[in-house]
């Protein structure tokens, strides 16, 4: 399957990023690494160039939110994009705040899986098994 | 006039920089005190420099900043310069330097010294009479050197390597090197008037298991580049790596080198340095540990030999340190350099062996690349990833080495990328760690070995 993923806004820590390629390529995805500093509009186009299966979106400054308000918006001027499987990962708040909160409030921003301040091999796992429910139904 | 000349009167002209007289900033560099000079300090060598970190928005802060610092018994001043300079954004800066003069709340993380001009931040210079240490990470700093070398900072750090691939994502790396080429030649041509002015690279990179190699080469790339220009002293750095034996060789094979490029290339007259950074990776919450850590730096900086150390706080994990917690660590830091006398001379050879031979054989391939410049081969080699950096966040940066940490925390390489490191080196580095595991115990690894306090 093919991933593109890669750190949202303007946000320049990429460890976590790296580390999440390794692991994606470990588990025999086909993974398209946006890098750090990426816009919105880059990862919608990066999935439609490259066909993509996952949109899997980091941040850690915890400026996310003010990106991730445009998503719906945005992801539905392109027409391909609907199968997409949205996940966004990392530290998803400034501050403090309950997952109970931060979850299904990135939920209705348009994304099917929100892992905030997850450890990253539970969060990839979670995303396995949600592509394999997806898969049967 | 000299093409030189003319490309500073056009920089100098920038609607941000309130009239600027090169003849009197030449005069106040002539007859500048001396002790405003790095190079004199490192030329007197009565101990190792401390340097603490720290820039603040407004001239009031500031200069209550450097207060404490003197007070805490500091030997280098800092100033570090806010983000929006950094990226020459010298209208957003301005902004907010007038926002954090009217209320009490910084909207800056750093002193916006353009903005400030050099005639105000010079008061400030040259009333506590110690040199500053000029820290930034910016690609185009040439507004910015030459508002500080006429502010009376004889010391500036960076580089087109080190202040790019650590911190940008997709500045060109050509235009880099061009502007920091800019930056050593009005550093050279100053230097002439007085003492040297001196340049210092930043080593510690990304910060995140780099190896000694990479390091080194980058550092001794920086510096000859630097020295083409005529820089007459120069700061070589690599900050902590989480294994004392590794930092110890290090130390020895960076100083060596330094030393034998430089000569490589006919400038041994040139004064070169070594600056030991304390540890710059993610620190312990606990804020006890935080100070064991620091001051374990401190002794690792004695056995380096280090020209001066650059320190940090205890409140490192939690946000922007303080002012007292600066000068806290300053005064700590003092106190264990005047305890620590007569430490053992520790050599490694076969380790020493090792890295020199990496090293060698990466300036080797560098020196190859075809183009006729050093600069243009340097930059050759960044783009097919003869130079590596773990961890870069730039889109130019190859990202194919990968490193993990051995049993004693040492930082191995286990996948070269193109990086023409020598077999025998890659075998032995390769020996040290256990290698059946699968990729995911290895990211696993990784996680684990970006900290050393676990």
């Amino acid at each position: 399957m093919k991933v593109v993923t890669g750190v949202v806004g303007n946000d320049i820590h990429v460890v976590a990023n790296r580390l999440i390629e390794l692991s994606l390529d470990a588990r025999g995805y086909e993974v398209f690494n946006l890098g750090v500093n990426t816009y919105l509009e880059e990862f919608f186009d990066a999935a439609v160039e490259t066909g993509a299966d996952i949109l899997l979106i980091s941040s850690l400054n915890g400026e996310a939110e003010g990106w991730a308000r445009e998503v719906k918006l945005l992801k539905s001027k392109y027409k391909t994009l609907d199968d997409l499987v949205m996940v966004i990962g990392g530290n998803l708040v400034v501050g403090t705040a309950d997952a109970d909160v931060i979850v299904p409030k990135y939920k209705n921003y348009g994304f099917d899986l929100v892992f905030h301040q997850v450890d990253l091999n539970t969060g990839l796992d979670t995303l396995e098994e949600f592509i394999k429910e997806r898969q049967a139904s | 006039m000299s093409l030189l000349q003319e490309e500073r009167e056009i920089i100098l002209s920038n609607e941000h920089v309130d009239n600027f007289d090169f003849a009197e900033v030449e005069e106040f560099v002539k007859n500048a005190n001396k002790e405003l000079f790095i190079s004199h300090h490192f030329a007197q060598k009565k101990k190792m420099l401390v340097q603490p970190r720290g820039g603040f928005p407004t001239y009031k802060k500031q200069f209550a900043l450097n207060e404490f610092f003197v007070n805490a018994n500091v030997d280098v001043l800092p100033l570090t310069i806010d983000s929006n300079t950094r990226l020459n954004d010298y209208a957003t800066a301005k902004k907010m330097l007038r926002l954090s003069e009217e209320s009490e709340v910084d909207m800056l993380n750093g002193y916006p010294l353009v903005n400030h001009g050099y005639r105000t931040t010079r008061k400030m210079v040259t009333h506590f009479n110690k040199p500053v240490s000029l820290r930034h990470g910016t690609p185009d700093a040439r507004l910015l050197i030459e508002t500080a070398i006429a502010s009376g900072i004889f010391e500036i750090e960076g580089g087109p390597i080190t202040y790019l691939l650590p911190y940008s994502k997709n500045f060109p790396l050509d235009k880099a090197f061009l502007y920091w080429k800019y930056v050593e030649k009005v550093c050279a041509n100053y230097s002439k008037l007085n003492l040297p002015i001196n340049r210092e690279s930043f080593g510690p990179l990304t910060a995140t298991l780099v190896p000694p190699a990479i390091t080194i080469v980058i550092q001794l790339l920086e510096m000859l580049l630097s020295l083409e220009e005529g820089v007459k002293s120069f700061s070589v750095s690599f900050s902590q790596t989480g294994s004392m034996n590794q930092d110890i060789v290090m130390g020895h094979v960076i100083r060596k080198m330094a030393k034998k490029y430089a000569e490589s290339i006919n400038c041994g007259d040139a004064t070169i340095n070594l600056v030991y950074h304390q540890w710059m990776g993610a620190f312990p919450t606990n804020k006890d540990f935080a100070e064991q850590l620091i001051n374990m730096s401190t002794v690792i900086a004695s056995m380096v030999g280090a020209d001066k150390i650059i320190t940090k706080t205890r409140e490192e994990a939690s946000g922007i340190p303080t002012k007292e917690a600066n000068a806290k660590t300053v005064a700590n830091t003092q106190y264990t350099l005047g305890i620590l006398n007569g430490l053992p001379n520790i050599v490694d050879e076969e380790e020493e062996e090792i890295l020199t031979l990496e090293v060698e054989a990466i300036m080797e391939a560098v020196f190859n690349d075809p183009a006729d410049t050093l600069w243009r081969k340097v930059f050759n080699s960044i783009k097919n990833g003869t130079i590596d950096v773990p961890f870069s966040p730039h889109i130019i940066n190859h990202n194919e080495m990968i490193t993990i940490r051995d049993a004693n925390k040492n930082i191995r390489i286990i996948k070269r990328g193109n990086v023409p490191i020598p077999d025998r080196c890659f075998e032995y580095e390769k020996s040290k760690c256990d290698l059946t595991k699968d990729t995911t115990s290895i990211v696993n690894d990784i996680i684990h070995d970006i900290g050393i306090m676990q």
